[in-house]
């Protein structure tokens, strides 16, 4: 060993450029976010006064409602449908194993911009493939679009369909990594099917179930392409979520005081969801 | 089929390896085999009548009931996306992938080589951080702000190099993460062996770590590569003038100015699909063990 500092070599560059876009951004926007805010320039210093601003607003109640009701919905059936497909695709063998898996990753490697028009267009669109064959058969005209409910069912689709693939890969990965041995042994000694799911998979898959959970979460709660290119937020304000929100007081309603409070808001629940994630991914150094 | 009463008599060697192969019995697995079904419609056939709505002029478009295969097939929607510049915007999300994939894998690799074999002050709570990244880059949302402010300050918006700093430092996380779990399983004793020859740390990085690191780099760069073309956030706000503008934003940009003429729209997303689809071909084992290691990025 020379010296000990010789390591720092290495590592200086990739951590000037993470300085520079991730961490100290996000001082200055602190910073900022503590004066009024006119033309995108700073002028007078007037402390929580962008928060307090916040408060105030109405509307903002029920866009963190409706946020954590889409989350929850998404993230749950995103988890619970990718367990199925991932316990199913684990017994397949590794041939029919591995294509299976390329389809249900295919909406996953799409951009969420493409992937959502092209959903949009297929199965939401009044001429499109689905709803065309729904009146052909008779079902009538249904427009998803202008019902509050219906809308943000589809926006919870939409994210559970883009994001399965992930999961599901993740989820077999942790499969994979359960030795044989448990499942044949408990076999022996007579279990069923269910009782070794429910008694020796499932418990030691926790760790990539709640490490799925939380990117979910995560990425659903920060999704600003989805809703805008799905619902843009209607009708009405019905799909309107809170990443969607921020994107628009900033670049659209240009209230930037608003928008950066909010932002490191949304940011520090971001950073809680990031610790969970942190004890889980069992960092060794 | 084998029962338990009869495998537990055989040898352990012989005994079949039926129960991995098999498929789920009964009602659970038909069940299964049709959500399969399900889902393999729901993910393939957006792309197949994407693609296909493409190619159709607007009065086949209209044609109902919808025709799948019964029409002449135009390249008129093509020409129309082309002629509103998407080509120009494709080069530049090339150019910024290219310069990030080339960027995140040269700042990623000797990072990922000091954090698995040096020992320096604050090396754990910097790894750490780095960990603490990965999931931190997918709240571009909340970052975006602070970041535009940021970076509007120091007049670093609006230029050739904006996203590829941007979507670098975004993708350098899970580089370096996805790169250390590789090296860790480098032996040791291959950078002995070369110090006792003479070597530098350097050279040990250049010649040892670096070709064992291939796939781990494949990995890693075919991700990145994934997540530089498909982003759109920071591309749609951190550039303005049109000949910088990526790919994902421009779409969004047709979306209003083509409304709800759909060939066009399908045609430019059919058009931004292709790169992703190559990679996907040719390297979709790469993207699975990516994320497999990687285990972040929802």
């Amino acid at each position: 060993m020379h010296s000990r500092r010789a390591g720092l070599i290495y590592i200086v560059p990739a951590f000037a450029l993470l300085g520079l876009v991730l961490f100290s951004p996000v001082f200055y926007g602190f910073w900022f976010s503590l004066f009024r805010i006119q033309y995108g320039a700073p002028t007078d210093f007037i402390g929580i006064g962008n928060f307090m601003r916040l408060l105030d607003d109405p509307a903002l109640g029920g866009t963190v409602r409706r946020s954590a009701v889409f989350a929850a919905a998404a993230v749950v059936l995103t988890v619970a449908i990718s367990l199925a497909l991932a316990v199913w695709i684990h017994k397949l063998g590794e041939r029919r194993g591995f294509i299976v898996q390329m389809i249900v990753i295919v909406p996953w490697i799409i951009s969420t911009v493409v992937a959502t028009l092209l959903f949009r267009w297929v199965f939401v669109n009044d001429i499109g493939l689905a709803l065309s064959l729904a009146r052909w058969a008779g079902l009538g005209e249904i427009r998803i679009l202008n019902d509050p409910t219906l809308a943000m069912g589809l926006l919870i689709a939409v994210s559970v369909w883009k994001r399965i693939g992930y999961a599901v890969i993740i989820l077999l990965a942790g499969l994979k990594s359960i030795p044989d041995d448990y499942e044949e042994a408990a076999r022996i000694d007579g279990a069923t099917g269910w009782q070794v799911f429910r008694r020796i998979t499932l418990p030691l898959l926790k760790t990539p179930l709640l490490l799925v959970t939380i990117v979910l979460t995560l990425s659903n709660l920060n999704t600003v392409e989805t809703p805008l290119v799905l619902t843009g937020g209607g009708p009405g304000d019905a799909t309107r979520i809170l990443p969607m929100d921020v994107f628009d007081r900033a670049f659209v309603t240009y209230d930037l005081g608003s928008a950066t409070a909010l932002a490191l808001v949304m940011f520090f629940g971001n950073i809680l969801l990031v610790l969970a994630y942190v004890r889980l991914a069992r960092w060794k150094a | 089929m084998t029962t338990g009463a009869t495998t537990t008599r055989m040898p352990r060697n012989e005994r079949p390896l039926v129960r991995r192969r098999q498929w789920l019995p009964g009602a659970m697995g038909v069940a299964i085999a049709l959500a399969f079904a399900a889902l393999a419609v729901l993910n393939l056939l957006p792309l197949i009548w994407g693609v296909l709505t493409s190619l159709k002029a607007e009065t086949d478009l209209f044609r109902f009931p919808p025709v799948i295969f019964d029409f002449t097939p135009t390249l008129a929607n093509y020409e129309r996306v082309i002629a509103s510049g998407f080509l120009g915007n494709m080069k530049m999300s090339l150019f910024y992938s290219a310069v990030t994939v080339a960027a995140t894998l040269a700042l990623a690799l000797p990072a990922a080589y000091a954090f698995d074999r040096f020992d320096f002050p604050l090396r754990g709570p910097l790894f750490l951080l780095v960990v603490a990244s990965i999931p931190l880059s997918l709240g571009a949302a909340a970052l975006l702000i602070p970041n535009y402010l940021y970076f509007t300050r120091l007049g670093l918006t609006n230029a050739w190099f904006t996203l590829p700093l941007i979507y670098t430092a975004h993708q350098l996380p899970m580089a370096i993460w996805i790169m250390k779990g590789t090296i860790e399983g480098i032996p040791r004793e291959l950078d002995e062996a070369a110090i006792a020859d003479g070597a530098s740390r350097f050279d040990v990085l250049r010649f040892v770590i670096l070709p064992l690191s291939r796939p781990a780099m494949g990995a890693a760069g075919v991700l990145t590569f994934v997540g530089s073309w498909n982003e759109f956030v920071a591309g749609s706000v951190m550039v303005d003038s049109p000949g910088l503008r990526p790919v994902q934003p421009a779409i969004y940009n047709f979306i209003g100015f083509f409304g709800r003429e759909w060939g066009p729209l399908t045609a430019s997303a059919t058009l931004a699909i292709v790169p992703i689809l190559i990679a996907f071909a040719l390297l979709g084992r790469l993207i699975v063990s990516g994320l497999t290691k990687g285990s972040v990025k929802g």
